[in-house]
């Protein structure tokens, strides 16, 4: 498969010649390539900053099959009523007009990592000098015993984005008053480990907002704390009184099954009959095309290198975002877009001998809780003993003025169009 | 402009060792950060208002100020609080040489 527009930026002239010059190709060829799988948060930055800081020195080809990316980020705050289905959704346009960035719209098959080739569903191969693999998850359909691929419209997850974001929203406008909302929440570790807290009081916001009070929202969660929850409960409390319901293991014993056809949710402590809405979010695991190239031996997710984002397995191919295990970084669009940045300078560095500087990461989870008022947590991460450490951290206060949670509303909005700027112009 | 620039700094970067305080190269990967959040336009009361075309001083004045926790802001203190002098003057030169947009 011959990328042509990598013949159209071939003609950049006497300054990529200077750089070339200046900087001896590496693997000794004119143009080192790099093939990036995944057009989300980690692979869209990578592939813009490793060709727009290369000054094309780089041949970057963006393996992505859909034509568009709609955001999860933010997709809470769709389904809230917060922001338009147009708001969430991307085009690439610009990362090929801009940058020169050749777009491959097609789903990556297969990687033949002793021949460094990226194998497409038509059978056309892409060569590599180096990989960039951002493929975000796969969910695992076994993971909820009755649940399965086959139930995800009668039981939608809503854990990747399109269609099943847009289920949400019509199931969630479809529950009667005094209906019942069954939310099972995913084992750790999983994207966005706010998020499905930041969904429910979305539920909660939209019911209320509708008349619909003596709705309630049930959440069924495997683990014994989450993110935020010192927050999240005392403002659920405050503004929606018992609306939303939190029960972890110890209470719920376990879920035994669910019945998408009867809308049924069996724990061991009680049984959830005819059941308005099921949120099923499953467990997770890297994207296929990242496990299948045996870069998550133990299963699960890929291990990489802290200091460069490079897979331990096979050190030319890096491996971003929410498919890698990043330590004490949580799985979120600004982790997969601050370890891109990492990984684009490395890149440069090696291919065509760009200065390198240590890696340093940086995340903030921003969730919405009820109109202007939100809460964050974040942190600046650094590499310490063989991992991605926390070296800063920081959260909203439970307590906090009006003023200060509305301000921190105002930040989340400004955020998403920044870092959507930063990612697809 | 911006693109501009950034070509003189691909330059720099292979004609020059480059160490000096204000260094537009290691600005230029610092910055990479700062992106996620702060748009090189808009007006300066914005959420999260643009950074550009400050004087350089000034800069690394408030950035320093973030970074002792005496200007209040979670975000901010966490991001200033391992920038070294010399980081933040890099920031400082990277993002006082590009131009305000309207
Ligand atoms: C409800 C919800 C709310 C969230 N809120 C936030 C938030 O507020 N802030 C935040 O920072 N994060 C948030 N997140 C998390 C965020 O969406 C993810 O962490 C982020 O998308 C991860 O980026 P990624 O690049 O790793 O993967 P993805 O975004 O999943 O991108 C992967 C891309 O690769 C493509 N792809 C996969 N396999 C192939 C293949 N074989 N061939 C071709 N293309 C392929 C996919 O089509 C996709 O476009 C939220 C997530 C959810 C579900
Ligand atoms: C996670 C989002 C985020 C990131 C990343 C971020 N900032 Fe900020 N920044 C903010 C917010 C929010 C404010 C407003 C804080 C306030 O005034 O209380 C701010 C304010 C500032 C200000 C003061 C602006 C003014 O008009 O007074 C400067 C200077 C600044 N940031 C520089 C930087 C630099 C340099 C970086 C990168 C090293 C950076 N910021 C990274 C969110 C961010």
């Amino acid at each position: 498969m011959k990328t042509s527009r990598r013949d159209l930026i071939a003609g950049t002239g006497a300054l990529l010649a200077a750089s070339t010059l200046a900087a001896p190709a590496l693997l000794g060829q004119a143009r080192p390539r790099v093939v990036v799988v995944g057009g989300g948060p980690g692979g869209a930055t990578a592939a813009k900053y490793l060709a727009r800081d290369s000054q094309n020195a780089i041949s970057v080809t963006l393996v992505e099959e859909n034509e568009t990316y709609q955001t999860c980020f933010h997709s809470n705050l769709y389904i809230g009523g917060f922001k338009r289905y147009d708001e969430i959704v991307h085009r690439y346009d610009r990362l090929a007009s801009a940058y020169g960035i050749a777009l491959v719209r097609s789903r990556a098959t297969q990687i033949d990592r002793d021949r460094k080739e990226v194998v497409l569903t038509d059978g056309g191969r892409l060569p590599y000098d180096r990989l960039v693999l951002s493929p975000g998850i796969d969910l695992n359909y076994d993971s909820v015993p009755g649940w399965s691929q086959a139930a995800e419209e009668l039981m939608p997850h809503g854990w990747k984005p399109g269609r099943q974001t847009q289920l949400i929203r019509e199931k969630l406008d479809a529950v009667p008053d005094g209906g019942t909302i069954v939310m099972i929440a995913p084992p750790n570790p999983y994207r966005c480990p706010p998020g499905p807290y930041e969904r429910a009081s979305m539920f909660a916001h939209v019911l209320k907002r509708t008349g619909r009070d003596k709705a309630r929202i049930i959440i069924l969660d495997p683990k014994d704390s989450f993110s935020k929850q010192g927050l999240f409960m005392p403002d659920w409390e405050r503004r929606y009184g018992a609306m939303i319901e939190w029960l972890g293991p110890k209470v719920h014993d376990g879920i035994t099954s669910v019945d998408p056809k009867t809308g049924t949710v069996v724990t061991g402590f009680e049984t959830y009959e005819n059941c308005a809405f099921v949120n099923v979010i499953p467990a997770q695991m890297a994207g296929a095309i990242a496990r299948d190239a045996g870069l998550a031996p133990a299963g699960g997710y890929c291990t990489i290198d802290p200091a460069t984002m490079k897979s331990v397995v096979d050190p030319t191919i890096v491996v971003l975002g929410d498919a890698c295990h990043a330590g004490d970084m949580p799985k979120s669009a600004f982790s997969a877009n601050s370890q891109a940045k990492v990984a684009a300078m490395i890149l440069r560095g090696e291919l065509v001998g760009a200065q390198t500087f240590p890696a340093r990461y940086l995340n903030t989870c921003w969730s919405l809780i009820d109109t202007d008022d939100a809460i964050k947590v974040g942190g600046r991460y650094e590499p310490r003993d063989g991992r991605i450490s926390a070296v800063e951290t920081f959260i909203s206060q439970p307590g906090e003025s009006a003023e200060t949670r509305k301000q921190t509303q105002a930040e989340n909005m400004a955020w998403y169009d920044a870092i959507c700027a930063d990612m697809f112009t | 402009m911006r693109v501009a620039l950034l070509c003189v700094t691909v330059l720099l970067i292979h004609a020059t060792p480059l160490r000096a305080a204000g260094d537009i190269g290691l600005g230029q990967y610092l910055a990479a950060e700062c992106v996620s959040c702060h748009q090189p336009s808009g007006p300066r009361d914005a959420d999260i208002p643009p950074i550009v075309g400050w004087p350089e001083d000034q800069f690394v004045a408030v950035l320093s100020a973030f970074g002792r926790k005496q200007r209040d802001g979670q975000v901010m203190q966490a991001v200033a609080a391992r920038l070294s002098r010399e980081e933040m003057a890099a920031l400082a030169a990277y993002f006082g040489a590009l131009t305000p947009q309207p």
